[in-house]
């Protein structure tokens, strides 16, 4: 019976939301945005044969510069940096678990610039990486990731 | 395996190799990096999971789905039920279930102009009962791979001169009904045909490619070593076995049917990859190579996730 109650509850959350939609007038649909740069699985289209952004060694131009407080709305935000799909972050609601834990990431004894190169391109320091090159694939542009870093080396 | 993305040479070669293996048409994806190789055999089916994620042992039956049915409130183990407890919930209330009366209706309706639409889908009878469960299957006639939504969309065009395209929902309804003619039989996609073989081989390529802006490939979320079994935000990733046998299902956080191709979609949106339409060949091969570890695992159609 509970197993049943929480089904109904499903779909009728599903219904509702799928009512609403369509009742209000969604705001005009955002154009989809354009990943076909990137590799895909496709045979026949040109993204099917583009090659994957070999890693980057990127060094810190200058001093890092960087807003915390930015770097923390980036870190967080599902379409942004998303360091908490996979990180656990001072704050942060339903951390991931897979990656390391960052909770002290700031007294790691990493300097700006090698914090920097991490998250850049993380292949660079172990190629078998799950996580995403944020500079290298343009995740995050040169400012955000100072700021994102920024924020990293607040955790002490 | 693992060793052959430190050294782009070598991950060139060997990619190069299974391509060449495989009659593969990726060949030329040469630079393209990829999770390193789980070493799945196909002959093994949905038993596969032994020694992968060796979470079938908590799903392989209903009852071990009622022995264990105390995970699915625990979030640190829901993930090892692998979403099969929600089979066992027989109410009659979700659109699933509507579906395959909707289907039943729009077959009906299509049979009614032109009786060989009916035994387009049944390949020569009207009777579709278990059918579904060797699907994908190698089709000679068309000289390629027809999953049960290809064989819809083809049978509409050929016998009616209608279009019913993989992906939309009058094809889905179409398929659920289509596919709950054969719940509970097992899955048995004919590994012997050489040409399903093809498919699998090029629709694993797939599974490992890494692509998209974030640089993921199903296995970086699906194998273990990889994300599977570890939380993704609120999302804990399954083993990959034992997973076509309930699609086209309905979806409770979309709110409407999602055949397997539309999930694939989804999930590329979700990597930030270029996703492709349902239908579209590498899709399809994903879909054998998917459904291969789902052999043996019986149809649950019907379903909701």
């Amino acid at each position: 019976m509970k197993r049943t109650l929480r089904m109904l509850a499903a779909v009728l959350t599903g219904l509702t939301f799928a009512g609403m939609a369509g009742a209000q007038g969604a705001p005009a649909p955002q154009a989809p945005p354009d990943y076909s740069v990137f590799p895909c699985l496709s045979y026949t289209q040109a993204c099917g044969k583009v090659a994957t952004r070999p890693p980057v060694k990127k060094a810190l131009d200058g001093p890092l510069n960087g807003n915390p407080e930015k770097g923390k709305q980036l870190a967080q935000a599902r379409n942004r940096g998303n360091c908490l799909a996979c990180h656990v972050i001072p704050g942060g609601s339903q951390p991931g678990t897979r990656g390391p834990d960052l909770s002290h990431f700031g007294s790691s004894g990493r300097s700006d610039a090698e914090a920097y190169a991490m998250v850049f391109d993380m292949r660079t320091v172990n190629p078998e990486t799950l996580m995403p090159p944020f500079g290298t694939n343009d995740i995050l542009n040169e400012q955000e990731l100072r700021d994102v870093v920024a924020y990293l080396l607040t955790f002490r | 395996m693992s060793e052959h993305k430190r050294t782009p040479a070598l991950a060139a070669a060997a990619l190069a190799f299974c391509a060449l293996a495989a009659g593969n048409v990726l060949g030329e994806q040469a630079n393209r990096e990829r999770y390193p190789d789980a070493k799945i055999d196909p002959a093994k089916g949905v038993e596969g999971d032994v020694g992968f994620s060796d979470t079938i042992q908590y799903w392989r039956t209903e009852a071990d789905l009622e022995r264990n049915a105390g995970m699915a409130d625990k979030p640190d183990e829901q993930w090892k039920l692998n979403g099969k407890h929600m089979d066992l919930d027989r109410i009659d209330l979700h659109p699933g279930h509507m579906a395959v009366d909707e289907g039943a209706a729009l077959v009906k309706k299509l049979a009614a102009r032109d009786a060989a639409f009916l035994t387009c889908l049944g390949e020569g009878t009207a009777d579709l009962k278990g059918k579904a469960a060797a699907y994908p299957k190698f089709d000679a006639a068309l000289g390629r791979i027809v999953t049960v939504e290809g064989r819809i969309e083809h049978c509409a065009k050929s016998v009616l001169g209608e279009e019913i395209p993989q992906g939309k929902p009058a094809n889905t309804k179409i398929s659920v009904y289509f596919k709950s003619l054969s719940a509970g039989v097992p899955i048995k996609v004919d590994i012997g045909d050489g040409k399903v073989m093809e498919a699998y081989r090029r629709g694993e390529q797939s599974f490992y490619a890494r692509t998209g802006q974030l640089n993921m490939a199903c296995a970086s979320c699906h194998v273990p070593g990889s994300i599977m079994g570890h939380k993704l935000r609120g999302e804990t990733p399954t083993t990959p076995f034992g997973d076509t046998a309930h699609f086209p299902t309905y979806r409770t956080p979309v709110g409407a049917l999602e055949s397997i191709q539309e999930r694939f979609a989804r999930c590329h949106n979700q990597m930030r990859t270029q996703k492709l339409k349902p239908g579209d060949p590498a899709y399809t091969d994903l879909e054998v190579f998917m459904t291969v570890l789902s052999n043996g695992y019986p149809v649950s159609v019907p379903s909701a996730r």
